[in-house]
């Protein structure tokens, strides 16, 4: 395990600059703060005793709040999905700010060939598109929204790969762009009433389904294919990755379609638990599904990170809120102290980095 | 010769573009619903008209962009300007700005914070936020009285908070119970924002639901967070029957949920109503004729018994 979270591009890692993988960490992290709750609980007068992860009342066959464990992974699944695409794109050294905006514009888009024929025996309200676009099987809509993503993906890759510019400008300018497909598309009324079928796919704890079950994959493919060496490889080094005979340029275009092609799948699943799509979904998504991959340990500075410290940065995402309703913290106060969360969370991150290098 | 052409092409533009009307307008967010409908009440409104040119534009929820555009629309000489301010504190500026260029200027769906001291050409179209919160709150308090539920507990769920209809339509819960005119006893549990997101609003349901208290009733602020609680608790095997949701907007979204006999109560806002209120209001002050100050499109109560009246309205 411990030699998988270093991007070192081939390089051996040396077990005595690190005490233990970086993941442990972040699992270190989250009992502490799932602590936290579990001890305001006790102590807020108004909390009358309740525990935040245990079941008190008898509710539940086990020993945990059933409930609560569902809703923490719940509510951070769709983002964390976004999170696995923004994870190989900052290990590969660069960054990807249209995936909120992409998020939106997919959900219009996928939704508009999800759309149900009758509404309680009326006519679809919100039909976008005539009849034959009515009760289509769901694999459509997915593809479609999957067409999207690989569509936008590869323009956001070949625009820095080929002209050079800095990710950042090349997607800032998709983060805009894909806004204005979100509200283009329908001018901005939103498309409702799914088929049956699309509205599966994200029902339940489906969500939580697709975003371990893709973790999985891409987990295996960055560390057990070249595909995953090449990523740690050019987020290293580019020059000497480009020297090793990887071709960069290829590669970089390949990372960018994979993040678009996972927002746009975030989106099928957004769209379908929410049973609509409207222009201004996804806002924020990026810099949470980054804050959660930064948090998760990923370096900014690209070639160090790894899907299962992604994973926790999202559990951790996912604690926070529910523990802030947990505590009835009042509204106001919530996004501060969100902020001063995830800014703690990577100076902290930063201090452990730096300790660890002066110790080699 | 080539002069006499341009000179003859120059008047030709002037004075069709004299002929016409023309209202500048800027919408706070073009990717919300509610304004949508607003802003296409507007747009076919000036359709339907002769001599009527509307030129929207989206202030993507940017103040400084706002007064920019309106700051444009006075440049490019419009015969009157409609804002739906993004900030409704922001808007001495705006007002400002209008005045001094002489141009008419209609605030529209959100009330300026200078709406009691506006000079003559100035107007201002909504509807009364005092109503809506009310209407929704005492007829969820008439259905739990009728059920029996009392004390009642309630969770509220209220929209972005820097917004005055989020502000407002929550003080009305608390004004209705406070002036008791509610029917039963109300316990509140818990209030938090889910900024008039479905999906945030899904979460918070959910987490709610994992403390495992009992209660009786949701009051939402708006329709697409009454859905995403009933979402979340339908997914946690509540029967709809049991809980009393309430929103605001009667979206068809929240019409169709009313139908499936999820949802109790909503309250229609006649978007389309406001933005009609709002052009004429704009043409007439532009021709100098005198309006009412404050415009209010009333807000109506929307319950399973006359649903079938809304369904193409919103």
């Amino acid at each position: 395990m411990a030699d998988t979270t270093q991007g070192t591009g081939g390089l051996i890692y040396d077990k005595s600059k690190r005490a233990w993988p970086n993941e442990i960490n972040i699992f270190i992290a989250l009992i502490l703060i799932i602590g936290v709750f579990e001890a305001l609980g006790q102590i807020l007068p108004y909390m009358q005793g309740q525990s935040f992860l245990f079941d008190t009342s008898g509710r539940f066959d086990s020993i945990f709040n059933e409930a609560r464990l569902k809703i923490v992974i719940l509510q951070v699944a769709i983002i964390g999905i976004i999170a696995l695409g923004s994870t190989q794109v900052i290990i590969s050294g660069g960054i990807d700010l249209s995936a909120g905006p992409l998020v939106g514009a997919a959900a219009m888009i996928v939704m508009s060939f999800a759309q149900t024929e009758l509404v309680n025996g009326n006519p679809n309200p919100k039909a976008v598109f005539g009849l034959w676009a009515m009760d289509l099987p769901v694999i459509v809509p997915v593809l479609v929204g999957l067409a999207f993503g690989a569509l936008i993906g590869a323009i956001n890759g070949s625009l820095i790969a080929y002209t050079g510019i800095p990710p950042f400008i090349a997607t800032l300018g998709m983060f805009l762009f894909a806004r204005g497909i979100s509200r283009w598309w329908t001018e901005g009324q939103p498309v409702s009433f799914p088929t049956e079928g699309f509205a599966a796919l994200g029902s339940g704890m489906m969500p939580v389904f697709w975003f371990l079950a893709l973790a999985v994959l891409f987990h295996v493919l960055l560390r057990y294919t070249l595909y995953g060496k090449r990523t740690y490889a050019i987020g290293s080094n580019e020059d000497a990755a480009r020297m090793s005979g990887i071709n960069v340029k290829r590669h970089k275009v390949l990372v960018y379609m994979i993040a678009a092609m996972l927002a746009a799948f975030a989106a099928v699943v957004l769209s379908s638990k929410n049973l609509t799509a409207q222009a201004g979904m996804g806002q924020f998504y990026e810099l949470y599904a980054i804050a959660m991959a930064v948090i998760g340990g990923v370096s900014l500075t690209g070639g160090r990170g790894s899907i299962p410290g992604t994973v926790l940065g999202a559990m951790v995402f996912g604690v926070i809120q529910s523990g802030f309703t947990y505590v009835k913290l009042d509204a106001y106060y919530q996004l501060m102290a969100m902020g001063m969360i995830i800014v703690g969370a990577v100076v902290l991150d930063k201090w452990r980095q730096q300790r660890g290098a002066k110790m080699g | 010769m080539k002069k006499t052409f341009i000179a003859a092409g120059v008047a030709s533009l002037l004075s069709t573009s004299a002929m016409a009307e023309t209202i500048g307008v800027s919408m706070a967010l073009f990717d919300d619903n509610f304004l949508t409908v607003l802003r296409n009440g507007i747009q076919e409104q000036a359709d339907a008209m002769d001599g009527v040119e509307v030129q929207i534009e989206d202030a993507q929820n940017d103040v400084a962009r706002q007064l920019d555009q309106i700051n444009n629309f006075v440049a490019s000489g419009v015969d009157a300007i409609i804002v739906n301010p993004v900030d409704t504190s922001a808007t001495e500026a705006m007002t400002a700005a209008a005045e001094a260029a002489g141009v008419p200027l209609v605030y529209v769906n959100r009330q300026p914070i200078n709406v009691d001291t506006l000079p003559d050409n100035q107007a201002f179209v909504a509807s009364n936020e005092e109503e809506s919160g009310t209407l929704e709150t005492i007829e969820i308090c008439d259905i739990l009285a009728e059920q029996g539920t009392d004390p009642a507990k309630i969770y509220v769920m209220m929209g972005e908070l820097s917004n005055q209809a989020a502000v407002q339509r929550t003080q009305d819960i608390d004004d209705v119970i406070a002036a008791g005119n509610c029917k039963v006893e109300i316990q509140e549990i818990d209030r938090q924002t889910a900024n008039w997101s479905r999906d945030q609003a899904q979460n918070l349901m959910t987490n709610w639901l994992s403390s495992g208290e009992e209660f009786h009733a949701v009051i939402a602020n708006n329709d697409e967070m009454a859905i995403g609680a009933i979402q979340a608790m339908k997914a946690a095997g509540i029967s709809m029957d049991d809980v009393v949701v309430g929103g605001i907007d009667a979206t068809q979204d929240a019409l169709a949920a009313m139908a499936a006999g999820d949802l109790d109560v909503t309250v229609f806002q006649n978007a389309a109503g406001q933005g009609g209120g709002a052009l004429d209001a704009a043409l007439k002050l532009s021709k100098g004729e005198d309006v009412d100050q404050k415009v209010y499109i009333p807000f109506e109560l929307v319950t399973p018994d006359n649903m079938a009246d809304y369904t193409s309205k919103n």
